[in-house]
């Protein structure tokens, strides 16, 4: 509505910032909060046995987490800033401006986190020169892995007001996002579950690492993997904990994220791998306790596997059920404030968004103003052609049968009843006309549908150039027509 | 050219506008110094490399230059998250707005910087495996250094797209966004303090007590090294005021005042004692043993620190009238809003009196979407529907409890279990009796 609406066809605009998210979190979970305790704990052991192979190893391993979270890790975080900008600014935009002192919090402790790093590991080999060096710096380490932690309790903190809408609308504050009934499950399912990542992937490297040595090899493993086996039953207890808690309405949206519609049979299935992965994993965990040497590699990688492929589809889960909304109560996923409906039904939403080409609407141009109204409406979520596309979506529902515009927009007009992770449509009714016949008018061709930044914006009009409103008297009072 | 006036985010910043200002000054001014010191240090590495294959002390030193990048460069990154905050609550239209025009190149600073950091990864943690072969390894180094030069061009870009509105309507996409009249020049500005910064530092760095016995330097070799970096910085400080006055002349007259001139010209005066030390110290090299270099520095930095605020005074400048009259959209907008919704409740409660059939509300938002009353669409239409369940509403409760799939070529009916059972009964007696 009020920014030029930057477009990827192709992976879709979702699909890009899931992207970044799940490498970032995979990254955070697994090679900083779960993996840093690991490397102290191997210090630790080197410092009391005096046997010089833990500090090595040690010291190769946080070599790797050193490398991946000062790189992809911190970028993709980043990233996440960028992205949601590009797709989603009037969500990310509010979003900051209510939880801009938990975010800035959040900064001084990651500004810690990667000052600690780099101190912990930079000065790694001029500490091994006397015993209290080495203290000290197994020091730095136990702070580092608690900081690595804290940034990902606060950003918990700050997740949880998803989870906890109602909340959001009355406070608007971290605080009721921190103290929402859903923030120490998931506090304790992240915890548990990057605890478990974090030893299973330092397992697989050691693995890798320590190939001439087999006697040692067993040895740490055997510890990595009572570490992680510990671990494991509190992951075990936390996703009780967390099913427990999640509110009904929440728990009746999760069928339709694991899966579309037409897979929700598979629902089962999928819940049946999440719990066979688990049983896998406590099993290469309890062979691996038990006969640390004969545990061959691969097993532990499909392990390593599972567990990202289990966090990947938590956050999609976690993301899905906020839907209609992107805010919840206050903002639907197309980036329009609840409370803008009746005035976009009223007059549409066309009338009203700064970077439209097309006003009013007559024969003529309908399907160009159809295209307008979906750029505006619909393409935070939905391609064309690519991820999610519009066109997959038509074809599931109507086949190759003709895609009758009329029958479209009954649809449309209603679809938030069946579908209830849809938002309402927000336009007036010949915008909902127009939209049915650029729907589909797609049945035979579509044209390349550009974004902003390949587009551009159209020439200010009247109305992207003035500041009044409608028919409405300029409340503002003052000269505020720029022209 | 009119600019577009959008409507800002009708929430109150998180604190007060002046705060949230300076916060972003300060926080820039961090990120900007760690940001010269990455690209400097990548610049500088590359250039002794390429010394070092004749002199091979200057190898020692750029290996030596790439330990400072590592640490730097993980600062400019978690630094620049700060004055990102702040300007995404500050200038949410314009920034969100000049993002987007410049959409995919704005992205690409994600996967670029990445790249350049393992680049640089690469160069520094396998220095002795490219003993053998030079060429690559310096063209590790200067492809990392050329990622390090480009990615600056691409935030210069979007930080300038967004003060000026008006150009936004003839943008399309990064390139004409990059060839704007007052960018490049504003680029190189950038560049040459880049190369002063970081030679600055690296005369600081090469002085430490410590560092004769890192690289193992005679002390007139340590004193050659430190004059080489004053030579860059006298250079590039005057080319940074050269192009400095560029920038000035061409820089679009919005956000022009005689404030700002006057804080130009300040932090351009503070420069000329620091170039003077400078000068001494390079025509006489017994200088270098007491190079006035805390002096030197400290101008500098008061300098920067006031580019920094005139630079902040520019953009206010400029964008003053649009911001006034984003206020005034956004009011007016709101207050549309509020009307628009007051006369909604009003017909809501209008249509509320008028005696709704029982099941019509429920049948509208669960089932109008899939089935209409003549068209086969998602779902059979109502005829269809009416035909096969006359006279057998619990028929209809039944099978929306629990669907089938009877048609091969429609999707399968989602379970409505969130209805209660008298609901779908005036569900079912609706649709039959109509």
């Amino acid at each position: 509505m009020d920014f030029p609406i930057f477009h990827i066809d192709f992976i879709g605009n979702r699909m890009l910032i899931a992207v970044d998210a799940i490498l970032h979190v995979i990254i955070n979970h697994a090679l900083a909060v779960g993996a840093l305790p690991i490397i102290v704990l191997l210090e630790l052991i080197g410092i009391r046995s005096k046997d010089l192979r833990w500090d090595n190893l040690a010291y190769r391993l946080l070599k790797i987490i050193f490398i991946i979270t000062t790189t992809v890790g911190a970028l993709t975080g980043v990233g996440i800033w960028f992205s949601a900008s590009l797709i989603n600014p009037a969500a990310i935009g509010s979003l900051i401006r209510v939880f801009f002192w938990g975010w800035f919090t959040e900064w001084i402790v990651f500004v810690t986190e990667v000052s600690l790093i780099m101190a912990y590991f930079l000065s790694w080999q001029s500490a091994s020169k006397s015993p209290e060096a080495k203290l000290k710096h197994l020091r730095l380490g136990i702070f580092l892995a608690a900081f690595s932690w804290i940034t990902m309790a606060i950003i918990v903190a700050i997740l949880g007001f998803m989870m906890d809408p109602g909340n959001w609308m009355t406070k608007r504050t971290l605080l009721s996002g921190l103290f929402n009934p859903m923030y120490f499950p998931q506090l304790g399912l992240r915890t548990t579950l990057a605890m478990v990542m974090g030893s299973m992937t330092m397992i697989c490297l050691t693995y890798l690492f320590t190939r001439h040595d087999l006697a040692f090899r067993a040895m740490v493993l055997r510890t990595i993997s009572t570490w992680s086996s510990a671990w494991l039953a509190g992951l075990i207890i936390a996703s009780i904990w967390y099913y427990q808690v999640i509110p009904q309405h929440m728990l009746a949206n999760i069928p339709v994220a694991f899966a579309t519609q037409e897979y929700a049979s598979w629902n089962g299935r999928l819940k049946l791998i999440l719990i066979v992965g688990l049983l896998y994993v406590s099993r290469v965990l309890w062979l691996s306790v038990k006969h640390p040497g004969q545990v061959h590699g691969a097993k532990y990688l499909v392990s390593v596997l599972l567990l990202f492929a289990m966090l990947g589809q938590f956050e999609r889960v976690r993301e899905f059920i906020r839907k209609p909304f992107i805010i919840g109560q206050y903002m639907y996923a197309n980036g329009i404030r609840v409370e803008d409906y009746p005035l976009l039904q009223r007059d549409g939403i066309l009338q009203h968004a700064t970077y439209a080409s097309i006003r009013e609407i007559t024969a003529d141009n309908q399907v160009s103003a159809g295209r307008e109204v979906f750029e505006q409406a619909c393409t935070r979520c939905h391609t064309v052609n690519g991820v999610n596309s519009i066109r997959g979506q038509l074809k599931n529902m109507y086949g190759e049968k003709p895609w009758q515009s009329e029958a479209i927009a009954a649809y449309v007009e209603n679809m938030h009843g069946a579908r209830y992770f849809m938002p309402p449509f927000p336009g007036n009714k010949a915008e909902l006309d127009a939209l049915s016949v650029y729907l589909s008018s797609l049945q035979k061709r579509a044209a390349a549908f550009n974004g902003a930044q390949t587009n551009g914006i159209p020439k200010p009009d009247k109305i992207s150039a003035s500041t009044f409103y409608g028919t409405l008297p300029n409340l503002a009072n003052t000269h505020g027509d720029l022209q | 050219m009119t600019p577009p006036i959008p409507r800002d985010i009708p929430l109150p910043l998180p604190a007060p506008e002046g705060f949230l200002e300076i916060l972003l000054i300060v926080s820039f001014l961090i990120h900007i110094l760690f940001v010269h010191l990455m690209v400097g240090g990548s610049l500088f590495s590359l250039v002794c490399q390429i010394r070092g294959l004749k002199s091979p002390d200057y190898e020692k030193l750029a290996y030596r230059i790439m330990q400072t990048v590592t640490v730097n460069k993980s600062l400019a990154v978690v630094m620049g998250v700060a004055p990102l905050l702040v300007i995404n609550t500050l200038y949410a239209p314009q920034f969100y707005a000049s993002s987007a025009l410049i959409g995919d190149m704005w992205m690409a600073v994600i996967p670029l910087v990445t790249v350049a950091f393992l680049l640089a990864y690469a160069h520094k943690f396998w220095w002795n495996h490219f003993i053998n072969i030079p060429e690559l390894h310096i063209g590790i180094a200067a492809l990392e250094t050329g990622l390090f030069l480009f990615i600056p061009l691409i935030f210069m870009t979007n930080v300038n797209l967004m003060l000026f509105p008006e150009y936004w309507p003839q943008v399309k996409g990064f390139f004409s966004a990059m060839l704007l009249p007052n960018v490049l020049q504003r680029y190189l500005h950038f560049i040459s303090a880049t190369i002063l910064f970081s030679s600055l530092f690296f005369v600081w760095w090469s002085g430490r007590k410590s560092f004769q016995n890192e690289v193992g330097f005679s002390r007139l070799r340590v004193i050659s090294v430190r004059r080489f970096f004053y030579a860059f910085a006298f250079g590039a400080t005057v080319f940074q005021i050269l192009t400095g006055l560029v920038v000035f002349a061409s820089l679009p007259p919005q956000g022009m005042s005689w404030g700002f001139t006057l804080l130009l010209m300040l932090g351009g005066l503070l420069v000329l004692p620091a170039m003077w030390w400078m000068w001494q110290n390079l025509t006489h090299p017994g200088h270098l043993l007491d190079d006035r270099l805390k002096e030197i520095t400290a101008c500098f930095v008061c300098a920067a620190i006031i580019m920094g605020i005139a630079r902040h005074d520019y953009r206010e400048n400029a964008l003053a009238d649009h911001k006034s009259a984003i206020a005034e959209k956004t009011a007016n907008y709101q207050a549309a809003v509020k009307d628009a919704r007051e006369q909604a409740q009003l017909t809501a409660k209008t249509q509320e009196s008028q005696t709704l059939v029982p099941g019509e509300s429920a049948f509208n938002l669960n089932c109008a979407a899939c089935h209409h009353p003549t068209l086969t669409t998602v779902g059979p239409a109502l005829q269809e529907i009416k035909e096969i369940y006359a006279n057998n509403p619990a028929g209809i409760t039944a099978w929306t409890k629990a669907p089938g799939k009877k048609r091969p070529d429609t999707m399968k009916m989602p379970g409505f279990s969130q209805l209660s059972d008298d609901e779908l009964t005036a569900i079912s007696q609706y649709l039959l009796s109509h």
